[in-house]
């Protein structure tokens, strides 16, 4: 699904992606783990388009297209979702527009009709519960008064009604208490299927004992350091980063 | 605002004039306001005006009351219309305009809330040619009046109109007031408006400038007076301006604090799309008696356009230590942020940008006091936020089902 050959990115002058190897297939779950700085925001906003991520080299394909060509819309409505993990407030601009909007904009890439309104409702429902959120959300300004907990809930809600292909999760754990982590980590495991895949970014190994992962992937100075199993989680979570760090110096 | 008849009246303003710096003074210059008009009064307007948003509305075409267009005003008023010119003279350049008003004026319109009642009306002022619009409102101790002022153009030909307002609240006085500037055609639109808050009252004005289509050559330019004169006066002020085009809008915004416990909250935002240029000046002026005053003062404005041009000023001039003031001006473009973000979910560049100026104005357009107004106003904005209004429809049908 997703392949990403030595790719290279930069900001301004400082260099961040330093020849990033990554093969994600069709119904796995990658996490992606390492120390502050190593560069996995930064593979996140890159996949996702975000302006001033400069490409300096490599290839990204998605499903076979060339993902670096395309806009950041076309990224998404191709199946692309990224959760932020600082999702931006954006008052005067409701959550359930942003919803419809985004939603149609997916069926329309995928030659469907736009969605009923009230067959919309019912979807959007149906995930707010899985969310444990209240439909007052819906008529609120995107993450507007949101607190952390409820934003990070509030980008899982727009994965689960989008069912994107790939979803890129940057640090979505962070800032939750337990309980909310469970439910963020039952929304992202209700998303599972043998045709979807998800990219966890995370510090901590406390999500993947909610999320299985299949692979785990140390990033770090730009690029993959080790790869392995679950286990190499535990195994961060006991030693932390410098063993590998050294051996990759 | 003070006027005297012992002192030369006030020269035009010139754009060296501080509070004048930003206005189209080049448009006003070639106006005449000797140009008279047939009397339309007696005559039906021909034309569907916009729907009502009060239950009651006046009517003044080119600044004079139609009583045939107009309805009977509702219990709790009284209306009297003076006939002839006024003649009290300002010195000041910014009464340049209002001097111009007093003398060319053919009524004054005087409106009066009476103590305790509750009021609620429309004023739709109606531009074919040339008018001096002069209106008083009084509203008695306790009332509460909703005005709504609005001014449409129905000619083809540039329309003029140089508007009095002078609005008075007694104590513990209400006025919930909203003014939407939308012409159609070629417009000038000059205003003076002088707010005269009484103890314990409360104003809260919401004011929209826009106009129907970007090509439209509309010019406008407000020089506003409010005074504090009782003590716990309180006003919410709120007013966005929507340029496209060529379109110039300028606004001066004196708000003199001069009782004890006073507050003013202020939000201006602009849109300047194309090659339009805004200007928002607003002077807070903190007396000394005015101890415990509160303001807080919110200019921001959006450049949509490479060659649009936007200018916002606070000011601040606070001559008492027992104060708490705020403010914060900004012209920027739209938040790279939130556009990427709303990229990031598949909507197109188009939509995106004009949900964020939609939500720009939000500030603004929420604070208005009544839905039909609102929604009045959201469906005209959809010609220069195209894909914000629909956002703005879809939403209300998905939540409300």
């Amino acid at each position: 699904m997703l392949e990403i050959h030595s790719l290279q990115t930069r900001i301004g002058d400082k260099e961040i992606l330093r020849g990033l190897n990554l093969t994600v297939k069709a119904g796995e779950v990658h996490a992606i783990m390492g120390p502050n700085g190593a560069g996995k925001s930064s593979l996140a906003y890159t996949l996702a388009g975000r302006p001033g991520y400069e490409v300096t080299g490599g290839s990204v394909r998605f499903e076979g297209a060339d993902l670096l060509t395309l806009a950041p819309e076309e990224r998404a409505q191709a199946g692309l979702f990224l959760g932020f993990q600082y999702p931006v407030e954006i008052p005067g601009v409701n959550n359930v527009y942003l919803l419809k909007a985004a939603l149609n904009a997916a069926r329309k890439q995928r030659g469907l009709p736009e969605v009923d309104a009230f067959e919309f409702l019912t979807l959007v429902r149906e995930k707010m519960r899985l969310m444990q959120m209240d439909e007052a959300f819906l008529s609120r300004g995107v993450n507007e008064g949101f607190s952390g907990g409820e934003k990070k809930r509030n980008e899982i809600l727009q994965m689960l009604v989008l069912e994107p292909k790939l979803a890129l999760l940057d640090e979505t754990d962070s800032g939750l208490d337990i309980d909310a982590l469970k439910v963020v980590a039952n929304g992202v495991n209700s998303l599972r299927s043998p045709s979807r895949a998800v990219v966890l970014v995370t510090h901590y190994q406390r999500l993947l004992d909610y999320i299985k992962p299949d692979v785990v992937h140390v990033l770090a100075r730009g690029r993959i350091i080790k790869t392995g199993g679950p286990e190499l989680a535990l195994e961060l979570e006991a030693r932390g980063y410098d063993w590998l760090l050294a051996d990759a110096a | 605002m003070t006027a005297s008849s012992t002192t030369a009246p006030a020269r035009a303003p010139t754009n060296r004039d501080e509070n004048w710096k930003y206005a189209n003074l080049r448009a006003l210059s070639r106006i005449s306001f000797e140009a008279t008009a047939a009397d339309r009064r007696a005559d039906p307007i021909a034309v569907a005006l916009p729907a009502r948003t009060t239950a009651c509305r006046l009517v003044l075409i080119d600044g004079e009351y139609s009583a045939i267009n107009s309805d009977a005003l509702p219990n709790g008023a009284e209306l009297r219309i003076d006939t002839g010119s006024a003649t009290a003279e300002s010195a000041s350049v910014d009464h340049y305009y209002l001097n111009l008003n007093r003398r060319g004026r053919r009524e004054t319109l005087r409106l009066r809330v009476l103590e305790g009642q509750r009021v609620q009306l429309e004023i739709l002022h109606v531009a074919t040619h040339v008018g001096q619009p002069a209106i008083e409102v009084q509203i008695d101790s306790s009332a509460e009046l909703t005005l709504i002022e609005r001014y449409i153009s129905l000619d083809t030909a540039t329309a003029v109109t140089n508007l009095a307002l002078d609005l008075r609240l007694a104590e513990h006085a209400k006025l919930y007031l909203a003014r939407w500037q939308h012409y159609a055609s070629p417009a000038s639109h000059i205003e003076t408006l002088n707010l005269v808050l009484g103890a314990s009252s409360e104003c809260d004005l919401t004011q929209v400038t826009s106009a129907e289509h970007s090509e439209t050559a509309v010019s406008s330019r407000s020089t506003v007076f409010v005074t504090h004169a009782g003590e716990g006066a309180r006003l919410h002020w709120h007013s966005a301006t929507i340029a496209d085009g060529q379109q110039q809008h300028d606004a001066y915004v004196r708000i003199d604090h001069q009782a004890r416990r006073v507050q003013t909250q202020q939000v201006f935002r602009g849109i300047a799309s194309g090659r339009s240029k805004i200007g928002f000046n607003g002077h807070m002026l903190v007396g000394s008696s005015a101890h415990g005053a509160h303001s807080g003062q919110s200019l921001k404005t959006l450049l949509a356009g490479t060659e649009a041009e936007a200018n916002v000023r606070p000011q601040l001039e606070i001559y008492t230590n027992e104060v708490t003031a705020t403010h914060g001006a900004t012209v920027g473009k739209l938040d790279a942020d939130m556009l990427f973000y709303l990229l990031s979910r598949g909507l197109d560049p188009g939509t995106a940008e004009s949900l964020l100026k939609w939500a720009f104005v939000s500030d603004v357009l929420t604070r208005l006091p009544t839905v039909e107004l609102r929604h009045q106003i959201e469906a005209r904005l959809v010609l220069q936020l195209p894909g914000a209004i629909a956002a703005r429809q879809s939403s209300a049908q998905e939540t409300a089902g």
